[in-house]
Order: C-alpha cells, then structure tokens, then sequence
C-alpha cells in the first residue's frame, strides 16, 4: 500500500532546481540536468551563433556554453561569484551548459501546482507556485532548438 | 541461450557470402565455363541457405534454395550462363541484401516472398531444362551417389563416431532409458566443426538449436557449459532423443555453416551393432548433400592426417573486436595523452623543484612511451579499404546496362588501410564519383568510337599511402570537363559574375562544381545529375578532414583526387597564438615557417601577399579571421606560417609560435554552428581548450 501510495506522487510531482536569470526565476526539470558548475574559462569559438559564449572543458570533455539571456533576447551576462553553469544532457545532442545567474534551490512541483500556459512565450512551458513564489518553468527543448 | 546473440555473427557473414557471391557472378559472366567458380557459388549459396534456416528466416532460406537448384544445374551442365541468368542471379543478391537490412533493423526478415523472383528462377530452371522437375532431382542424386562411395570412404577414416565412447552418467542413463521406453529413439551424433572456425560456441549453438527441432537432447560430451565455454577441439557429441529420422538431423545439423561432418546413429544397448546400422546412414547422408562432398574431402583428409601432423592450413591469426571496444580504447590514449602532456607542461614550467635531469628523461621516455603507444592503437583501428570497394564492380556493371555504355572498372590498391571510421563513411562519396563517371564523364558507344578512341570505356579507382594521407584517385578516359561550359552556366546561373569570371582560372572554374546545386548533367537522370552530387561529396570528404580535387582534360578524361588523413583523432600539431588565444595547425599542411619584415608585403588586387622565393603568396590575417581586431601597433616584423594544400600555398600571419604539441581531436559537439574555420577543439596540458584551425577552409 505504501509502494502504492509513493507512485502516486512520483507520478504527479516533478523536481525543479530553481534558478535566477535577471530577476527572474526559472525552474529547470531536473530530469536533464547532468551537473551544476562553478563558472570556469569560457573559450571564445569565432563565428558561431551570438548566444554561444563558447566551450570549456568538462572534465576533459568539450561542452559548448550558451547563454540563456542572448537566447531569449535579454541583457548581457554579467558574471558574478554566484553566477553557474548548468549541464543539461539533451538526448541525441549530448551536453550543453547555460549560464545562469544564481542556483537556488530544488523544489518538488505538483501538477495542481503548476499552470500551464500557452503562448505566454516560446521559453515557458508552465509556472509554477511554491509558496508565494512564482516559477518560470523552462521548455528545455525550445532553448535547444536552433530555430532562432 | 537465444539466437539473437548470434545475430551479428549471422550479419556479417551473410556479408561475406553476398560480397563473395557478387564476386563470383562477375566472374562468371566473364568466364561461363569455369567449374571453380560455379562450384563457389554454389557453396556460398548453400551456405546462406543453411545460415538462413538456422536462424529461422524462411523465406531467405527459401529463396537462396531456388538459387542454389538453378547452381545445380549449371553444375550438372543442363544449363548455360547467359546473361539473363547473370541479371537474374544478381536480382537475388539484392533481395537477399533486402532481407538482410530488414534483419539488420529489426531482427526479422520482413515480409517480402519475392515470389517474382522465385518463379522466375524456376522458370529458368524449367524452360532451360525442357523438362519437369522430376529430372531435376534424378541428376543431383545419381552424381551424389557416385561421389559418395568415396566420401564414405573419407568420413569413415576422418570422422570417428566418437558418441560411441561417450558413457553417460547415471542420471543420463535415466533420461535415455525413460525416452528409449517411451517409444522415442534416441541417437548419438558427433559433430566436427571446421578447424579454421572462429566462434565454435556459436555453432555448436546453432547446431543444438536445429537438433532441438526434432527432439530433446539428452547429453552433451564435453558437457554443455564447456562447450558454450569452447572448451573442446573441434567435434562434440551429442545424445537427442526423438521420433524423427537420424537422417534429417543430420542434415539439420550440417546446414549450420562452418561445421564439417555431422556422424550419427542409434544408441542401443550392443555397441557393435551401432556402427552397422549407422554406416549406411553416413553414405545416404553424403549422397543427400553433393554440396558438401568437394568442399569436405579435402578438409576431411587434413582431419584425417591431423594425428600425424601434416601441414595444416594458415589460419588467420585474427580477431575480431567491437569498434565501440576500440573507440573506448582510443578515448583512453587520447587522456593519457593529455595527462602526458600536463606532465611536460608542468616540467617546462620552470620551477627548481623540476629541474631535476632524471626527471626530463623520464618525460621524454613517457613521450616516447605514448607516442608508439597511439601509433599501435592507430594501426589496430585501420581496415584495408577493400571492403568499401569490393562493391564496385557490379555497380559498374549495372550502369553500364542501364547507360547502355560500355565500360569496364580498374582499381588497384584495395588494400590500403585507413581508420576504420573513414573508411565507413567514404563509401558514399565513391560512388558518387565513380557513378559521375560512368554518367557524365564517359561518351557513348558510337561517340568514342568516332573519336577513334577505344569502345570500351575505363573507369580507375588507384588508392595509395602518401605520408600521412591516403590518396584515392576516380577518373575515366571520357570527355572531360568542358571548362568554357561550365564557366557559361555558373554566369547564367548566377553564381559568379562575367568579369569574375575573366579573371579565374581553368581550376578555379572547374572547382565551380563542387557549389551546391550546380548540376552539368544535360538530362536528368536517376544515376547522377540531380545537382547534389559533388557537393554532397565535398561536403562529406571534408567532414572526415580530407578534400577533394579535380584535374581535367577535354576530350581526354577527368580525375578526381581524394586526399584523407590517415588518422581522425590525434595529430601533431603547430600551436600558435593571437593575442591571448591559442589556436593549434595541423602540422602536415605546414610547409614552413618565415619571419617576415612588414615593408616586404605587396598588394595584388587589394589583398596582401608576400614573395617568397618565386612564389607569390597570399597572406592570411589570423587575427581577422577569428574576428579580433587589429593590433593596436604594428610590428616590424610578421610571423608567417606557410601552408599548404596541394599546389597552393598561403601565409597565416600569428602573433606568437608556442611550438609542436601532440593534440588529441575533440569535436566542438552538436550544439554550436560548424563555422567550418574550425574543425575542432583539443585539450592543453594546463586544462586551457585551445581551438583547431582548419586551414584548408581557409585558402
């Protein structure tokens, strides 16, 4: 019964770590991020892509780095002690790290937690509430997607 | 245990057969008479019926059984090799390779019966034959038993039935006493696997698989886990218990590719009685397979003689490895390559605590270490590109019926080796070549012979090893390129400008070609000229970091010269730096290095070039090219890598040399844009990513 009972909440709730862009929060299903790290070198690749920073070297792997902000036409970044990068592992295409701000925390979302919504811009695929907190929850395969 | 495992195994080899059968038939239309080859074929075929009935795929086996009938009788002489027969036999390749790729997908062989093709095949059979099939069947038996007195004759001496000195335990005997009294028979068999076979376990496998059709195996000598272990020599013996025929599984149990002989008879209780009754059984079992008979005489004498030691012989000390294995090896030498150099890094660092002479020499003995250890790697992963090529022949032939131009296929070379990954994906590119020439570069028949030129026309593949490339060359001996043709209808098309082109040159114009949808072919065809060949090819020689090139003569012919590193993942390279980024050059397109006063730059048409004993050369700003700007203050004096890519040289002006590193090859991944400057990235001793140039993006 138990067992049963755990299901049933695996099945409805998903972890989210929560991240700052700007003075938004960002919620990233946890579910493809492979690792977080402290902002390292970014090796500059000329004439790529402008929301490309570039490549680091992941622990003797290169992983190219995007910055979330050019990709979603925001400010540039400006780098701080808090600032991250997060790996994402994307099926097929391998790792890709994006710069965030700072990394918050994790929380377990609900689906009568979160609202989906359309429309509201091509990045978010729902927010979600915890507490009196709002989280942009990010449609990782939209800042995948090279149909910019 | 389940079949799946043997799949691969399964793959492959019905690749060699198809491949080897290719061969043959090629040979037969050239030379219809020749017995060896007829007598090849027929095996091939019989062997992939075999391995197709093991591995439960009915309708192949089927069809290569009616492939295999209509060999029997080109054997018997009841028919002639005529070219129908040749087109119709290489339809049957096809269909079989079309079973192949579904069995490749997914594991079954699809649902396509190729019902045309096997009634045509018995059509061939009945209307070359004038005769039903009853005749059919008269012939192969009466030669078969003509053959098989001395078959027997080889088997009684070759094949000992070894399951008669097998004494089973104690619940063994059970098993046989409980199956003998419920009316089943049970049989011995001992079965030798051929010496050269290289996955014994896997055909013993499949030889249990087809016993188990007819009945229960009651005992294993060696005992199962050892033979699935390959803990036996060449034969095993088994016991099954069952209501079928001896005969039929011995068949069965033959039809398993690579096993040699297959003996077998009833277990009773008086040994002696068994090898009466077994006797007979061998010689009608020869007589059903004349197939096996010239393959396993000569195999069952070296069995025979195997006790006194004659020459057995050469097998091939092989093995074969999964390319994955390989690659993880690789990635591997790769890390210690880097964590070697992080080594020399830190001891040219300077600091007194490494300054120690011993130390260095054990860095430069490292050095030497891994460098010879990268190098065998290397030679382990290179496969001769015979492999890719091998299929050629027939699809020249195929074109060549369907162009309705004759033409023939010379290549030499096939066994020059390259990395086995290139040589996966150069295939392609080939045959788009070799397929261009056969349509576009080769006149037709009344046309070369007006121009008294030989009727036939040839098509070449030459590969070759030069340093640390391999060269493969595809021409032909047809038209040429007409350069003014060309040069007309990349102005017509828009792709350059008429003074453009006035000022290009003959090799510039050609090289037009390669652009995307730039198409010559007059007639669109399905053979070539859809406009996404050459550049598809380019494109594809250059992802493996090669290039391609194009010589032509007009009313001569035309060649193209692919050029491919030998390696793809570890090159010594030239590092260089601009400002504060390094970049790394592959050091075989360095031809060399010159310190250049700035007064020495001239201006040919706006662009800076330098003149270099003779040659004028271009120079190529590296600081532009990687979009940083200027140098606030010029120096006086250049630092000039000179590159080059064939005939062509350029000068990459550097701000620094930081000299020769050996760097392992690291992709930039799927996410970033190939700007095409740069093919990939490496890894420095210090853990810095420095980027690689690819210079012949550049010129």
């Amino acid at each position: 019964m138990a067992n049963k009972a755990l299901e049933v909440i695996e099945k409805q709730s998903k972890q989210y770590i929560v991240v700052m862009v700007g003075n938004e929060q960002y919620g990233i299903d946890i579910s493809y991020i492979d690792n977080i790290v402290r902002m390292q070198k970014i090796t500059r690749v000329p004439r790529i892509q402008p929301y490309f920073n570039g490549i680091i070297n992941l622990r003797g792997e290169i992983v190219s780095v995007m910055s979330i902000r050019k990709k979603m036409g925001l400010e540039e970044d400006v780098f701080t002690h808090s600032s991250r990068i997060i790996i994402l592992k994307i099926e097929e295409k391998g790792a890709l790290g994006i710069i965030v701000d700072e990394v918050r925390e994790v929380v377990n979302l609900s689906e009568d937690e979160i609202e989906k919504v359309s429309n509201k811009g091509r990045f978010i695929n729902g927010i979600g509430t915890h507490g009196d907190e709002l989280i942009s929850l990010l449609e990782i395969n939209a800042i995948v997607d090279e149909g910019q | 245990m389940d079949v799946s495992q043997y799949l691969e195994i399964f793959i492959d080899e019905t690749n060699e057969h198809l491949q080897n059968l290719s061969d043959c038939i090629m040979e037969l239309e050239k030379d219809p008479e020749n017995m060896d080859t007829i007598n090849e074929i027929f095996r091939a075929a019989h062997s992939l019926k075999g391995m197709a009935g093991t591995m439960g795929f009915k309708r192949m086996q089927h069809l290569t059984h009616d492939m295999e009938n209509v060999f029997q009788e080109v054997r018997s002489d009841k028919i002639r090799v005529n070219s129908a027969m040749i087109d119709l036999l290489f339809k049957c390749l096809d269909a079989i390779d079309g079973y192949l790729e579904n069995v490749k997908e997914s594991s079954e062989e699809g649902t396509e019966d190729n019902e045309l093709i096997i009634k045509e095949l018995n059509d061939f059979i009945a209307t070359a034959n004038g005769a039903p099939s009853a005749s059919e069947q008269e012939q192969p038996a009466s030669e078969g038993s003509a053959q098989s007195e001395s078959a027997s004759e080889a088997s009684g001496e070759g094949y000992e039935k070894k399951y008669l000195n097998v004494s089973p335990n104690e619940a063994e005997a059970a098993k046989i006493m409980e199956a003998a009294e419920s009316g089943k028979h049970v049989y011995g068999f001992t079965v030798y696997v051929e010496k050269e076979c290289m996955l014994k376990a896997a055909r013993a496998f499949l030889v249990f698989k087809a016993v188990e059709e007819f009945g229960q195996i009651l005992l294993y000598n060696p005992v199962s886990a050892d033979i699935e272990a390959e803990k036996f020599e060449s034969d095993f013996s088994i016991f099954v218990a069952t209501t079928e025929d001896c005969e039929k599984i011995i068949a069965a149990a033959k039809a398993v590719s690579e096993i040699e002989e297959v003996v077998g008879g009833e277990i009773k209780e008086e040994k002696e009685e068994e090898g009466k009754e077994t006797a007979p059984a061998v010689q009608e079992e020869t007589a059903d397979a004349p197939a096996e008979t010239p393959a396993a005489k000569p195999q069952s004498q070296s069995a025979a003689g195997k006790k006194q030691a004659v020459a057995k012989p050469v097998t091939n000390r092989t093995v074969r490895v999964d390319i994955e294995k390989l690659d993880a090896l690789m990635n591997q030498v790769s890390e210690l390559i880097i964590a070697k150099n992080s080594l020399v890094s830190i001891s040219s660092g300077g600091s007194g605590d490494f300054q120690d002479q011993t130390f260095h020499e054990q860095i430069e003995y490292l050095e030497r270490i891994t460098t010879s250890l990268h190098e065998s790697v290397m030679k382990v992963r290179m496969v001769p590109i015979e492999s890719v090529v091998a299929k050629f022949p027939r699809m020249i032939r195929d074109l060549s019926r369907k162009l309705d131009k004759k033409m023939d296929l010379y290549m030499t070379g096939e066994d020059t080796e390259l990395d086995r990954t290139v040589v996966d994906q150069i295939g392609d590119p080939l045959q788009h070549l070799l397929r261009n020439s056969a349509d576009h570069g080769l006149e037709d028949n009344e046309t070369r012979r007006a121009k008294g030129k030989p009727e036939v026309g040839s098509i070449f593949l030459n590969a070759f090893q030069e340093g640390n490339n391999v060269i493969i060359q595809v021409g032909d001996d047809g038209n040429g390129i007409d350069v003014d043709a060309v040069r007309a209808k990349a102005i017509e098309r828009g792709v350059i400008t008429e003074e453009q082109a006035e000022s290009m040159s003959q090799k510039e114009i050609v090289n037009l070609l390669f652009l995307p949808s730039f198409s010559m072919a007059k007639k669109i065809t399905d053979i070539s000229g859809r406009g996404v060949g050459l550049d598809v090819v380019r494109s594809n020689i250059e992802a493996l970091g090669g290039d391609v090139e194009v010589a032509t003569e007009l009313g001569e012919g035309t060649t193209f010269t692919v050029r491919l590193p030998l390696t793809l993942a570890i090159i010594q390279a030239l590092m260089v730096e601009v400002r504060d980024e390094k970049y790394a050059i592959a050091l075989n397109s360095i031809s060399n290095i010159e310190d250049i006063p700035v007064r020495d730059i001239k201006y040919v048409e706006a662009s800076e070039v330098i003149h270099l004993r003779g040659k004028v050369i271009p120079l190529i700003r590296l600081e532009e090219v990687v979009d940083i700007g200027p140098k606030e203050e010029q120096p006086e004096h250049l630092t000039v890598v000179i590159v080059q890519k064939g005939d062509n040289l350029a000068g990459i002006v550097v701000d620094r040399l930081m000299g020769q590193q050996e760097i392992v090859i690291k992709s930039l991944g799927k996410f970033i844009n190939n700007n095409k400057i740069i093919s990939g990235a490496t890894i420095l001793g210090d853990g810095e990513v420095a980027l690689i140039l690819d210079v012949n993006v550049l010129m």
